[in-house]
């Protein structure tokens, strides 16, 4: 649906800065009254309106040298160049936010103190508030200084704890190598081979002793004698008769 | 000259230029009528356009102030609005835009939800303006800041550019960076 844009234009003049006529013919040389101060004042307004029409237009230009490989970046680029120029803003505004305030705060200060200056400084009601503000400043000054105290002491407490337990640690390690060393020790000894040959050499020595053993038992029995009548007799026998391998 | 660009011709001395666009003529009419009616240092010259694109045989001032006009009881305008926004040139927004929405008074009538508006100024990065414009007092009101803007965005107040107003009306309504 195509619609006809209609348009209409209303112009109407207003009045100059201090002239004396109202309403006035629709042109902009309406304002060149009979009195120069009009015309002076406008001149000077018009002088300010073309300045600052000029830094905007300078303004453009300047914006506008700058704008060439825009179409080539990416989205994302260009968001987080935006972002930062928007940073940017952001921190000016701060900055002269507190400026502004820091300004107000001379104002009041110097205000304030004119203002002391005039009444009586003993019996106003800003005093006792102003005293009673630095008596909460010194509680305030004084239970915070506490509560670092406080803190450090906790703080120390804390680290003497840590220290404890990292020396138990070191101890319970150190008592545990020795134990496994032991062990280990223990295990190497049952395994060596000098304690083998010993083993064997035992086993053959009580084998051979066994041996004797049996061929001694056998040539008294084999003789026939009487063992059992001699008392020394009867020892030696019975001695023969310990199994060595129980010993 | 389908597209409109704030800067392509040369300003009127003394002279600043407004254009209202919005389907509700009369308002329209009435809202130019208070903006004259205003005392101002400048000359004013107000235009009135149903959408845009303007008809370019119409030998024109350079507009130095864009203000959108939607009245929150017809859809009907809220599209308008939308469409003529696409012939508008991009630079345009750099504080040179505003929307006006008028008809909130009347909660029962109202067939655009408030905050479809809001996203809209939000996304054009525009100030929003909210104002009844049946009702006199506040229509010499928000024809009183019209004036105002004007003189900014013409460049008729020295030390504040349209940019810098932008900037300023924005921290309190809507953050910078927003989602939309």
């Amino acid at each position: 649906m195509e619609k006809q844009p209609r348009e209409q234009a209303v112009t109407e003049p207003a009045d100059s800065g201090a002239g004396g006529e109202e309403g006035g013919s629709p042109q902009v040389a309406g304002a060149r009254t009979a009195r120069p101060e009009d015309r002076l004042t406008l001149l000077l307004r018009l002088r300010a309106q073309t300045k600052q029409q000029l830094l905007e237009y300078k303004s453009v230009v300047d914006a506008n040298e700058e704008k060439t490989p825009e179409q080539i970046m990416q989205d994302k680029q260009i968001e987080a160049k935006i972002e930062d120029l928007e940073n940017e803003i952001e921190d000016v505004k701060i900055a002269f936010e507190i400026k502004k305030l820091a300004l107000d705060r001379m104002q009041l200060s110097t205000a304030l103190k004119k203002n002391l200056e005039k009444i009586n400084p003993k019996t106003s009601v800003l005093m006792d508030n102003m005293k009673h503000v630095l008596k909460l400043n010194k509680l305030i000054m004084k239970s915070q200084q506490e509560s670092w105290d406080l803190e450090e002491k906790l703080l120390d407490v804390r680290k003497k704890r840590l220290q404890l337990k990292q020396a138990s640690e070191g101890k319970l390690l150190e008592i545990q190598t020795e134990k496994n060393k032991q062990k280990d020790d223990l295990a190497s000894m049952e395994n060596s081979d000098k304690i083998k040959t010993i083993q064997q050499n035992l086993q053959m020595e009580i084998q051979i002793t066994t041996v004797i053993q049996h061929v001694f038992q056998n040539l008294i029995l084999g003789s026939k004698a009487n063992w059992a009548e001699d008392s020394a007799f009867k020892e030696t026998v019975l001695q023969l008769e310990k199994n060595l391998t129980m010993m | 000259m389908s597209v409109l660009r704030p800067l392509d011709k040369q300003p009127g001395l003394n002279t600043a230029t407004i254009l209202l666009v919005g389907t509700e003529d009369a308002l329209l009419q009435q809202l130019a009528d208070s903006m004259l009616k205003e005392d101002c240092a400048s000359e004013l010259k107000v235009h009135l356009a149903r959408s845009l694109p303007l008809p370019s045989n119409v030998n024109r001032p350079r507009i130095d102030l864009i203000v959108f006009v939607v009245n929150l009881h017809s859809k009907y305008s809220l599209r308008n609005v939308e469409e003529s926004l696409h012939h508008v040139d991009a630079t345009f927004f750099l504080g040179k835009v505003g929307f006006l929405i008028t008809g909130a008074g009347r909660e029962g009538h109202c067939s655009i939800h408030w905050n479809t508006v809001v996203r809209l100024a939000r996304t054009y990065r525009s100030p929003l303006l909210f104002c009844d414009l049946e009702v006199e007092g506040f229509r010499a009101t928000v024809a009183q800041r019209l004036v105002r803007m004007l003189q900014i965005c013409a460049g008729h107040v020295p030390g504040v550019s349209a940019l810098n107003l932008l900037s300023l009306l924005r921290s309190s309504e809507n953050p910078a960076l927003e989602d939309v």
